[in-house]
């Protein structure tokens, strides 16, 4: 790493490769997870309890695609919105409107979906991601709230009356659909779970990835390296949004429906538990969260009540004695069990200071004198 | 003129109400930095509490008072297990979030376990209405405002004057500079929080006595504290209280002119452009939030 | 003695600035650490008074082992520390920023008596009482804050750079104000990066460089050896 008395000023894209190695995804481990993918529902469905576990694993792709994202942009950039499922719910609705009151073809309306989240992404983005910290929750709340309001109380071909959308069409998957648009459904998900996991892993692993990590880290230093704060967090912000815009349009389709029901703020917080509780800010963590959460719900099923309460204490031990999540815990525990040399680039570190210099005491004198707290 | 004066006495109700309400917030974002998301919980343990203290037959003058120490031991709970393992430590800002949230789902689902979803009532402190020029006032309408004015003005008058008071200035303003003085931090911590989460159960049984109480029912209060708390400038006593009755009388006026289902939306469209326009709020202090 | 300090070391996360320092005050003794920026003497002052831990060494105040001690405790005990830049209450009137000085509760019963006194020593303050500390000048925030250390029940003063950032006119009425203070009796312990203003009050002077002591001795002495200052603090 560099030091901070450097005077060379480098742009974000050419980071030398010192700074960001390059982590080779362990093929053996991604192409026996695609083979397993690929056959389970086949041979889930021989089973009776198949179509429900089939609809589950259905569920945590898309969820932990939109927890995913939502890690993105809170727990690697910092930026504490409560948008997420707002956004989500733009997605569902555009295409679930289009499809069923005006005829439009589902695939259409579905691939147009993230495109149209992007957008109402950007305009919201605009305004809040000028704010800092507790702003940008309340003003993402608010939005929240606004949009709640609108599709329980708006014209009826958005809000039917209040009980949102129901009825919207499946997706037709041609000479593709079965018996049922159970396992058609399962591909697409798995589908658009894998293009969108890789393509946040690439997000980590770019130059991109390492300046929101730096971003986060320590901004007065990012600020001071010539990173652009403003336009690299509507930038990930808008991406995020993308993918959870069509994460909303496929469960609408899947379901056939969507209501105000999805803005109820346990939706929120049991997104929100994803993250944390499986890993704040790192790349596996939000779907370990997933699965750990949609495990926990199915569960504990029965003990609804008990379940939050359970929940609630979770998140907040998470918050007092793992910060970081459960991932990165594992994700030690299991490299120190191999034996591994540790990876240069460590993401979810909180003690990592990147002013940080090993050298001799007096320098120190001078920079820890400036570092001073207080 | 008799719907200018309904929404006057309607919004200085509000405003009452809502000012014991943000108050606490605003005190405790000041001394720690917390934006605490379990506040909204703790309204409601309070009237659960006064609720319990009349359904074993007191009335609600010794229930109010129980809820304002229930309240006040739930946040020294808090304080010790939750907030003060994490001070200090890095990643502050979204730590103290999500544990906050973490105590709001927990004390409901608690609440739902113990008391049951079914709604309750707290019963006024006196009961009926009186009309005067034309504007309907209720009495226990009449406590709330006379209960929420003398709690805030009692509050001012400790933070500005006294010895404990001046010191929760102080570490809000600047915490090593007091520690210099002998203001034992941490322990001014717990304090602010006792005082903060006392005045959430206060308002929680204030507003339960004329609205309904579920274990649910906090969230959007607490939702309005926010605001109200950002509108007057996050930290700012004074501009909490002023921007407590702004926000009374503009819900008030909305209800009034243009029907209850705007109020909400009015509000939040509001303050949406209020932090855009001036986020540091009528009286914060804009300490760096704009990049 | 008033304050021992043995065998200190300080630093911040995995930097120690001070490397073991002895240093001692005795009562109504004024002491100066003279050392360029950098070397130190913001972090000594603050692990004595408690805001910085010490990663080792002893602290001794009145006799007291003071070493694991809160900054708050410190503080009621008697030793006041005076920060560099300050560190007002920025939202508090001139005069509640003083009666915070007398906050411990020794002090706090006779804060009226010695507010006015502090207004007597410091009559700008006095006409400046209810203006906020953030809207003061440079001069009259130095005043405040050395005002504000008045105020409390103080066996020892700590000064962090008493002249930094002000104008000439300004520091000589400063080094005046410190003055006065020791010759009325209390003992103080200053750092200080140049030796221009300190011979009227200093009793004896530690050289500070790169967190150890490399001189020390008698103010007369050490003050009196231009090379040695020159080729020191240049």
């Amino acid at each position: 790493m560099t030091t901070p008395d450097s005077t060379t000023s480098t742009p974000v894209d050419s980071i030398d490769s010192a700074a960001a190695p390059w982590r080779s995804p362990k093929w053996t481990a991604v192409s026996s997870f695609g083979v397993f993918a690929l056959i389970l529902p086949l041979v889930l469905l021989r089973f009776g309890a198949g179509t429900f576990m089939v609809h589950l694993l259905i569920t945590f792709f898309l969820w932990s695609v939109v927890a995913q994202s939502w890690n993105l942009v809170l727990g690697v950039s910092g930026i504490y919105s409560f948008a997420q499922i707002a956004l989500f719910a733009v997605g569902g609705w555009f295409t679930g409107v289009l499809s069923m009151s005006y005829g439009w073809n589902p695939w259409l309306s579905l691939a147009l979906a993230p495109i149209v989240t992007t957008v109402a992404a950007l305009i919201i983005g605009l305004p809040s991601l000028r704010l800092r910290g507790v702003y940008v929750v309340l003003l993402t709340l608010a939005f929240h709230e606004l949009l709640r309001n609108y599709v329980t109380n708006g014209p009826r071909v958005i809000s039917g009356g209040g009980y949102g959308l129901i009825g919207v069409p499946r997706l037709d998957f041609g000479p593709f659909s079965g018996f049922s648009h159970l396992v058609p459904s399962y591909y697409l998900a798995l589908g658009f779970f894998v293009v969108a996991t890789f393509s946040i892993w690439w997000v980590f692993q770019s130059p991109i990835g390492v300046a929101f990590a730096a971003l986060r880290d320590s901004e007065g230093y990012a600020v001071g390296r010539g990173i652009d704060q403003f336009r690299i967090k509507l930038f990930l912000f808008g991406f995020s949004a993308f993918f959870t815009g069509l994460a909303g349009g496929l469960m609408t389709h899947y379901l056939g429906s969507i209501s105000q029901s999805i803005f109820a703020f346990s939706v929120l917080i049991n997104v929100l538990a994803m993250i944390v509780i499986g890993g704040w800010g790192s790349f596996g963590g939000p779907i370990l969260g997933t699965a750990l959460l949609l495990g926990l719900q199915e569960g504990l099923r029965d003990l609804s009540d008990f379940r939050t309460l359970v929940l609630g204490l979770a998140l907040a031990s998470v918050a007092v004695l793992a910060p970081s999540g459960l991932w990165p815990k594992m994700r030690d525990g299991f490299r120190n069990f191999l034996d591994e040399s540790p990876d240069v680039e460590d993401e979810s570190e909180e003690g990592r200071d990147l002013l940080a210099d090993p050298g001799d005491g007096s320098e120190h004198g001078r920079g820890a004198q400036s570092a001073a707290p207080g | 003129m008799s719907e200018l004066l309904q929404a006057s006495w309607g919004g200085v109700l509000a405003g009452s109400v809502y000012g014991l309400m943000a108050i606490g917030l605003t005190l405790i974002w000041g001394a720690v930095r917390l934006l605490n998301l379990a506040h909204g919980a703790l309204y409601v343990a309070g009237a659960y509490a006064a609720w319990t203290v009349i359904n074993i037959g007191l009335p609600l003058a010794v229930g109010i008072p129980v809820a304002v120490l229930a309240a006040g031991i739930l946040g020294y709970g808090m304080h010790v297990t939750v907030i003060r393992p994490m001070l200090g430590r890095p990643g502050w800002d979204s730590a103290s979030i999500i544990a906050t949230v973490g105590v709001a789902i927990a004390l409901q689902a608690a609440t739902l376990l113990v008391f049951g979803p079914r709604v309750k009532q707290i019963p006024a402190v006196i009961p009926g209405s009186t009309v005067v020029s034309s504007v309907r006032i209720s009495y226990q309408g009449l406590v709330i405002v006379l209960v929420a004015v003398v709690s805030l003005v009692a509050l001012f008058l400790y933070l500005r004057s006294s010895r404990q008071g001046m010191a929760i200035r102080a570490i809000s303003q600047h915490m090593d500079a007091a520690a210099l003085m002998g203001v034992p931090v941490h322990r001014t911590y717990a304090l602010v929080m006792i005082i903060s989460a006392g005045l959430a159960g206060l308002a929680g049984v204030l507003l339960s006595s004329v609205l309904f109480l579920s274990p649910t029912s906090g969230f959007t209060p607490m939702i309005i504290a926010l605001l109200v708390t950002i509108f007057g400038g996050l930290g700012s006593v004074k501009g909490t209280i002023v921007a407590a009755y702004l926000i009374g009388i503009l819900e008030s006026s909305v209800q009034v002119y243009l029907g209850g289902a705007w109020a909400l939306p009015v509000l939040f469209l509001f303050i949406i452009f209020m932090l855009i326009v001036r986020p540091s709020g009528l009286f914060g202090v804009p300490e760096a939030q704009r990049l | 003695m008033i304050l021992e300090v043995e065998g200190l070391e300080a630093g911040y996360g995995p930097a120690t600035v001070l490397h073991g320092l002895d240093l001692t005050v005795s009562e109504g003794e004024g002491v100066v650490v003279l050392g360029p920026n950098g070397h130190g003497k913001s972090t000594l002052l603050r692990a004595i008074s408690g805001i910085l831990t010490p990663t080792a060494g002893t602290l001794r105040f009145t006799g007291q082992e003071i070493t694991a001690w809160r900054a708050d405790e410190i503080a009621t005990a008697g030793l006041v520390h005076i920060p560099q830049g300050d560190a007002l209450f920025g939202e508090m009137t001139v005069h509640d920023n003083l009666l915070m000085g007398s906050f411990v509760k020794a002090a706090w019963e006779q804060r009226h008596e010695r507010i006015e006194r502090v207004y007597e020593l410091l009559p700008q303050l006095k006409s400046r009482y209810n203006l906020l500390a953030s809207n003061l000048s440079g001069g009259e925030r130095r005043m405040l804050a050395i005002g504000r250390g008045l105020m409390a029940d103080a066996k020892l003063l700590m000064i962090d750079e008493p002249s930094l950032g002000l104008a000439p006119l300004l520091i000589e009425q400063v080094y005046e104000q410190i003055q006065a203070i020791k010759e009325s009796g209390l003992a103080i312990l200053l750092a200080d990066e140049n030796a221009d203003h300190i011979s009227g009050l200093a009793d004896r002077v530690f050289l500070l460089e790169s967190g150890l002591f490399v001189r020390e001795g008698p103010a007369e002495a050490l003050l009196a050896d231009e090379a040695l200052l020159a080729a020191y603090l240049g």
